[in-house]
């Protein structure tokens, strides 16, 4: 029973230590860890959080980046339609336009050989009249008057030139 | 059998409170007493375990030391402090860490062979139990004023009579709070350190004796090598129990119902 008594010493001593101890550490070892572990604390936070804003952004610039991707993809096949469509329309146009120089050339060809044809059906005519009245003379001799001449000539060449017409 | 009897009188003797020369503390007689010189020791220990330890914590933790005190610390902060008192908790860190690492570091010092504990006696444990009692109350008087912290023992919705009497033994049970804190953490140190000087005589003797007796000297001894792993244990429970506690007490003190 007598243990339980304090003695006023050892009341002394513990109550001086721990007091000692208690504003020693209270002053320079509780404050400055506990301060730390704060710190510690808001960097992870931070950190974290950065983390997150640039992943976030990292996702934002690969959905751009996907999207710019996918503009230009189209955007060369459009092109390329483009010019398909140009090359096409050009060979149209050359194929037509050829196709109208070769018409040209042949319809010039065609009224070429067509007053070729003329003129020599009518030098023919000349001649053939010349002929005619040359062998009329033969056979029916000068006996002929100069009116009934030229009616006969006139008839012929109607004739003729009836014959000439198909 | 008479040689263990006188044993352990001797154990107890050297248990007791003592000058370092060896003799009882005589009442008003102002010496230093074997218990107090270990807690001065212990005092150097845990000044010099912070001191050092404070410089090697950093923001990256790279020593062990520091790894120790920052477990520590965040130990008290969160589980002893904020966790019964709430996030105001932070600011008792210091007093409740100072008692709970003081406490821990006498209660493992005295387990050194040839130690005492030094709240081993309750020269200590009443000192700062009290030192506890009234830093709580003040704290609660503080807080909700002298007339504010008497009224919170008084309980609520409870019919006159009944409610004195409720408020009486609130008052007592405060009261006794020094006591229990104090004598929990002596008694445990104490009756420990007499368990492990029993087994120690036993197996002592049981060495010197002759014969089949030497080979049942395995027991205690192997007996004394849990006790001590038990005692381990407790020193740290206590310091627990001690500190945590003292958190309840001043968070009972600040949020009072």
């Amino acid at each position: 029973m007598e243990a339980l008594i304090p003695k006023a010493p050892e009341i002394l001593v513990s109550l001086v230590s721990f007091l000692v101890l208690l504003v020693v550490l209270g002053k320079f070892a509780f404050p400055p860890v506990m301060r730390m572990l704060d710190e510690r604390a808001e960097k992870i936070r931070e950190s974290l959080e950065k983390a997150e804003e640039t992943r976030v952004e990292a996702e934002r610039l690969l959905e751009e980046y996907k999207q710019q991707m996918a503009e230009a993809r189209t955007e060369a096949s459009s092109i390329i339609e483009q010019g398909r469509k140009v090359a096409e329309n050009m060979k149209a146009e050359i194929v037509a336009q050829a196709r109208e120089e070769a018409d040209a050339e042949k319809r010039k060809a065609i009224e070429a050989i067509q007053s070729e044809k003329t003129a020599a059906m009518a030098e023919l005519q000349g001649q053939v009249a010349e002929l005619s009245v040359a062998v009329a003379g033969k056979i029916i001799g000068s006996s002929l008057e100069a009116k009934d001449h030229e009616a006969l000539i006139e008839r012929y060449l109607a004739e003729v030139g009836s014959m000439n017409g198909n | 059998m008479e040689k263990i009897g006188e044993g352990v009188e001797h154990l107890l003797h050297e248990l007791s409170v003592l000058t370092l020369s060896g003799h009882e503390v005589h009442a008003g007689e102002f010496v230093l007493t074997n218990y107090m010189f270990f807690l001065l020791i212990a005092l150097v220990v845990t000044f010099l375990f912070f001191m050092i330890g404070v410089r090697k914590v950093s923001l990256v933790p790279e020593s062990r030391l520091g790894g120790a005190i920052e477990t520590g610390v965040e130990f008290v902060r969160d589980s002893l402090c904020i966790e019964t008192m709430g996030p105001e908790g932070r600011k008792y860190v210091p007093f409740v860490g100072t008692i709970f690492f003081f406490v821990l570091f006498n209660n493992l010092i005295g387990l050194i062979p040839g130690s005492k504990p030094g709240t081993g006696t309750m020269g200590t444990t009443v000192t700062w139990a009290v030192v506890v009692f009234i830093v709580y109350n003040a704290i609660g008087i503080k807080r909700h004023g002298v007339w504010g912290y008497a009224k919170s023992f008084w309980p609520k919705g409870v019919p006159g009579p009944i409610a004195a009497v409720v408020a009486l033994l609130e008052v007592v049970s405060h009261l006794v709070r020094p006591l229990t804190l104090s004598v929990r953490l002596y008694a445990n140190m104490y009756a420990g350190h007499v368990v492990l000087g029993i087994f120690s005589i036993l197996g002592a003797l049981l060495l010197e004796a002759s014969g089949v007796m030497k080979v049942i000297a395995v027991l205690p001894v192997m007996l004394q090598i849990v006790l001590y792993a038990l005692e381990v244990f407790v020193a740290v429970i206590q310091a627990y129990i001690f500190a945590i506690l003292t958190s309840v007490y001043i968070g009972g003190a600040i949020h009072t119902h």
